[in-house]
């Protein structure tokens, strides 16, 4: 169940933007869209809201063709703002709800809760165009929850973020996720989002590099590294793991490679027999560093296009 | 279809408040207020002193004349003061020197050069008449005879022209220059708003919630209706005053004209607005707004100049009766033909089924530009972009 991409392409004129993309995105986890600027995301997320139609493919919901019904009850924040700058930001809140299929008196006590919960509240009367960035930001994030919707699509929404409004913005997002809904967002910016992800599908080029759980996609590939300081005479220990690389050996920093299927516990009990063990840590690689190895992967000869 | 009505109501709606809200509707509706009442106040003011002849005779006038004349005044809108003299050659003076506009003076009527309007032709007709009546009672003939011979009226006389009424045609031309004024404004304002929506790229967030159909007509009607208000604004008090009074100087037959007018002034907006719409959404940055929509502005002012310049002094030549029939010139044209009196029914109804007919197939044309243009951002686009590409979608 939830949200199905399957097999989407699209190109403007001659030029790929998407060539046939499929991953699913599940409920109650918040799911990063990820990838380098010109990868095709805002294409795919347009396409999702219906906003572009697909030269191929199909976005299914529940198990179904997703249609206009179903879209209207999905809140999307794009990537620019669009907000109306003379509208008071209240009105403006209001006013989506209402599109989205509230009531007027739905709508506006959810725009007054909403804009409680975003801190907000004292602004209901204040002109758009007379708020900060930041505020606007967090108006615009309401205009695109206001009816609760149960899947949630934003375009880089930490772009341009300050670090406090970036932890502001993961916070609703995890409430709206541990509350059951699919939440999606996209980003260039991979490590900035690395802990808020909990599935990742990563495109490059209008194709899908790597796609899964953050946690087992780190915690499987071969670039895990093992940082111990043991205060032990030599590296004789190590010989035990002829597999296990060394990446860098400073008097107090022992820096391991380690490739899939060893285990980095049987390592740490290798060195604590060998020495006292001072300090120790199992660095996993970040999101770009997986992403850098799976776009190679896509790089070799047959794939270049 | 309900859904349909409810975003596109719902798109009007925000439109319609905020165009009330702006300081730009307030003091333009206040003009336009103004300028109505001054249209009908003035005239009446004007109208209230009227034309004042003066007739100078010898000694008092006498009472028969002084009957006649102000018989003769009521509903010509003049009244007649009278002063008197000595002696005919004071009476003959008070003329020459502009204190009376005509002198009477035993068998002769004295008479200036200048400012005496039909003034001594209805003192001649009063004369003769007067005498008739004297000279046929004298014979014996009973008051009724005398009446009915009295009753007697030359045959109506009608000017031959290209136009049946001057005036109404004067109507007819004002009504021109209120609908050109009122195409380009509500053009250019749907035109701003589009530009704006797309932009601040609310457009984007909209197409994920409605159709482009919706917006584009959400909008066009905001705009429309804000635009209807303020002609009404400007068109009641003077269509009121037509029909309590006939002293506003416009002759009354134009009111029918005014009602017609905003008839047009619907099915010319409904046509020009969904093209302004589309051009609209061509543009990248709003600067750009003015010159984006420059090809429909030039067709609305090239109407208008041949509304002016070709169809008010030949209102019945082959050109004109063309142009008022050419769906996209017609709503400027053929209010100013119409005033003429002399354009059949059946081609008032034919000119507006055909711009309504071209309205109707400008809206799903303007949808599919206004779609596809939206989403291109980043230049300006150019209509070539617009026609889909075999193979392609």
């Amino acid at each position: 169940m939830g949200l199905e991409i399957h097999d989407i392409a699209h190109s403007f004129g001659d030029r790929t933007a998407l060539d046939g993309v499929s991953f699913d995105i599940a409920p109650g986890v918040i799911t990063g869209l990820l990838g380098p600027n010109g990868a095709g995301k805002t294409t795919l997320l347009r396409i999702m809201l219906g906003v572009l139609s697909p030269d191929r493919g199909q976005v299914r919901y529940n198990g179904r063709p997703v249609g206009e019904q179903d879209r209207r009850q999905w809140g999307y924040m794009p990537q620019e703002r669009g907000l109306y700058p003379g509208m008071p930001a209240g009105d403006q809140v209001t006013h989506f709800g209402r599109l989205h299929g509230l009531s007027r008196r739905d709508a506006t006590s959810k725009a007054h809760a909403l804009l409680a919960e975003l801190g907000l509240e004292d602004r209901w009367n204040d002109c758009t165009d007379k708020l900060s960035g930041g505020m606007q930001q967090r108006l615009q994030l309401a205009t695109s929850l206001v009816h609760d919707p149960s899947v949630i699509v934003l375009d880089e929404p930490f772009a341009g973020l300050d670090p406090l409004a970036v932890e502001s913005l993961s916070e609703t997002l995890r409430l709206r996720a541990r509350g059951g809904r699919t939440v999606l967002f996209s980003s260039h910016q991979l490590d900035l989002v690395q802990d808020l992800c909990e599935d990742i599908a990563m495109v490059d080029h209008g194709r899908t590099v790597l796609l899964g759980s953050v946690a087992t996609l780190r915690a499987s590939s071969g670039r895990r590294q093992l940082r111990v300081h043991v205060k032990a005479p030599n590296r004789e220990w190590l010989l035990g793991y002829p597999d296990v690389t060394v990446v860098s050996d400073e008097a107090d920093d022992l820096r391991l490679a380690l490739p899939p299927g060893i285990d980095p516990l049987d390592v740490l009990d290798a060195a604590r027999a060998a020495g006292e063990v001072v300090d120790f840590g199992l660095d996993l690689p970040t999101l770009s560093q997986l992403f850098l190895s799976a776009a190679d992967r896509t790089l070799d000869p047959a794939g270049v296009r | 279809m309900r859904g349909w009505w409810r975003g596109t109501t719902l798109v009007a709606e925000r439109g319609l408040v905020e165009n009330v809200r702006s300081r730009s509707f307030k003091v333009i509706t206040g003009l336009l207020l103004l300028l109505s009442i001054a249209a009908v106040a003035i005239p009446q003011i004007l109208g209230a002193q009227g034309t004042t002849y003066t007739l100078a005779t010898i000694g008092k006038a006498p009472a028969g004349l002084v009957a006649t004349l102000d018989a003769a005044g009521r509903p010509a809108g003049f009244t007649v003061t009278y002063v008197s003299r000595l002696d005919e050659a004071a009476v003959r003076k008070a003329v020459r020197d502009g204190d009376a506009t005509a002198g009477l003076a035993g068998g002769t009527l004295y008479t200036s050069a200048k400012s005496a309007g039909t003034f001594p032709v209805v003192i001649a007709q009063a004369m003769v008449s007067l005498e008739t009546t004297r000279r046929l009672t004298e014979a014996g003939l009973s008051p009724q005879q005398v009446a009915s011979i009295q009753s007697i009226r030359p045959p109506k006389q009608v000017i031959a022209g290209p136009v049946d009424n001057v005036g109404r045609v004067g109507v007819g031309v004002g009504v021109g220059i209120v609908l050109y004024v009122a195409l380009v404004l509500a053009g250019t304002a749907i035109a701003t708003t589009v530009a704006m929506e797309k932009s601040t790229r609310i457009s984007e967030v909209l197409l994920a919630i409605l159709r482009p159909s919706q917006v584009l007509v959400g909008t066009v009607m905001a705009v429309g209706i804000v635009t209807l208000v303020q002609l009404l604004v400007l068109a009641t008090p003077v269509a009121v005053a037509l029909r309590v009074t006939d002293k506003i100087g416009v002759p009354a037959v134009a009111a029918g004209d005014l009602g017609l007018a905003v008839a047009w002034f619907v099915l010319g907006f409904a046509l020009y607005a969904f093209l302004f719409a589309a051009a609209a959404a061509l543009v990248n940055k709003i600067t750009e707004v003015n010159s984006a929509i420059l090809p429909v502005t030039l067709i609305l002012v090239a109407s208008y100049i041949v509304a002016l310049a070709v169809v008010a002094p030949d209102p019945s030549g082959a050109w004109s009766v063309a142009v008022s029939m050419f769906p996209l010139s017609a709503p400027l044209v053929m209010p100013v033909r119409w005033a003429s009196g002399q354009v059949p029914v059946y081609q008032l109804v034919l000119a507006m089924a055909l711009t309504a007919a071209t309205a109707v197939l400008l809206v799903s044309v303007a949808s599919s530009i206004y779609r596809r243009a939206l989403l291109i951002t980043g230049h300006r686009v150019r209509l070539r972009e617009m026609i889909p590409k075999r193979g392609s979608r």
